[in-house]
C-alpha cells in the first residue's frame, strides 16, 4: 500500500515538474549555456516568469518615468529570461555555441528580424520575433561580442511603441530605431549585415 | 383558661430562642467553604491573567508574523523590481549593439 502511494506521488511529481516548467514558458538553461556559465568570469542571470513579473510590477514606482514605462511594458508579459556572460579573454565560446543557441529559436513561430555578423571583430547579433497571428508575442536577442555574450528572451505581447518609450533604460528605446533601420535595410539590400 | 394560648406562644418562643450549641464541625465547615471560595477566586484571577497574557503574546506573535511577512514581501518585491530593471537594461544594451552594428553597416553601404 505504502509503495503504491509513493509511486503515485512520484508519478505526480514527475508529471508536475515539466508541466510547471511549461506553464512558465521560459526555457531551462541549455547545455550550451551551462558550458558558457562554467567558462565565464561573470554571469548575470535573470529569470522572471509571469507571476514574478506581476509581483515586481507592484513595486515599480509610477512616479519614476523609467519604472512607469517598465511597468507598462512588463504588464501582460509571460516572462523575461536574460543571461549575460562576460569572459576574461576572447575565444571562450565558439561559433557553434552561438549556432546552438540560435537553433533553439529557429523556425516555427520565430521570425528572424536581424542577423548580423562582423567578421573582423567577431561580433554577431540576432533579433528574432515570435509572431502569432500577425502579432508579436515574444522576442529573442542574442548579442555576441568577443568577451561578452548576451541572451535576452522576452515572452508575451510586446508593443514596439512601448519599447520606444523606454529610451532611458539603457537605450531600450533603440529597438524602435532597430526596426526602422531593418525596414530601411530591407528596401535597399538583403539582411545579414557584415556577413 | 384565658392564658393558655399565651403559654403556648411563650413556650414556643422560649424553645425558639433557646441558645443551642453549634453543631460539631460547623466552624471547620465554614472555614473550609471560605477557603474553597477564596481558592476559586484566586484560581479565576490567575486564569484571567493567564488568558490576558496569552492573548497579548498571541497578538504580539501574529503582529510580529505579519510585520515579518510584510518586510519579506517588501524585500522580495524590491529584488524583483531590481531584476526587472536589470533585465530591461541588459536587453536595451543588446539592442543598442544591434542598432550600432546596423548603423555601421549602413554607413559602409
Amino acid at each position: 500500500m505504502k509503495r503504491s502511494i509513493v509511486a503515485v506521488l512520484l508519478a505526480g511529481a514527475a508529471l508536475a515538474v515539466p508541466a510547471l516548467a511549461q506553464t512558465s514558458g521560459l526555457p531551462l538553461p541549455s547545455a550550451v549555456e551551462k558550458q558558457l556559465e562554467a567558462r565565464a568570469s561573470n554571469v548575470t542571470e535573470v529569470t522572471l516568469d509571469k507571476n514574478m513579473l506581476g509581483f515586481a510590477s507592484k513595486f515599480l514606482d509610477k512616479k519614476d518615468s523609467d519604472q512607469a514605462n517598465a511597468k507598462q511594458l512588463i504588464n501582460g508579459l509571460d516572462g523575461i529570461y536574460v543571461r549575460d556572460y562576460e569572459f576574461d579573454k576572447e575565444g571562450q565560446y565558439s561559433p557553434e555555441d552561438i549556432e546552438n543557441l540560435r537553433k533553439q529559436f529557429a523556425g516555427g513561430e520565430w521570425v528572424p528580424l536581424v542577423h548580423t555578423r562582423e567578421k573582423k571583430t567577431g561580433e554577431s547579433t540576432d533579433v528574432m520575433a515570435k509572431m502569432v497571428n500577425g502579432e508579436s508575442r515574444g522576442m529573442f536577442i542574442l548579442s555576441a561580442e568577443p568577451k561578452e555574450l548576451t541572451i535576452v528572451l522576452i515572452l508575451g505581447p510586446i508593443k514596439m511603441d512601448q519599447l520606444g518609450q523606454l529610451g532611458g533604460i539603457g537605450g531600450l528605446g533603440a529597438l524602435g530605431d532597430v526596426t526602422k533601420t531593418v525596414k530601411k535595410a530591407d528596401k535597399g539590400a538583403t539582411k545579414g549585415g557584415g556577413e | 383558661m384565658g392564658l393558655e394560648p399565651m403559654d403556648d406562644l411563650e413556650r414556643e418562643l422560649r424553645q425558639g430562642l433557646l441558645r443551642l450549641p453549634a453543631p460539631p464541625g460547623l466552624k471547620r465547615k465554614i472555614m473550609a467553604r471560605k477557603r474553597a471560595l477564596d481558592a476559586e477566586k484566586t484560581h479565576r484571577r490567575v486564569v484571567f491573567w493567564q488568558r490576558l497574557a496569552a492573548s497579548i503574546v498571541l497578538c504580539g506573535a501574529v503582529g510580529g508574523g505579519v510585520t515579518w511577512h510584510n518586510v519579506q514581501e517588501q524585500r522580495k518585491g524590491e529584488a524583483a523590481r531590481q531584476q526587472v530593471m536589470m533585465a530591461l537594461r541588459i536587453a536595451g544594451r543588446a539592442l543598442d549593439q544591434v542598432n550600432a552594428q546596423l548603423a555601421a553597416r549602413d554607413s559602409r553601404q
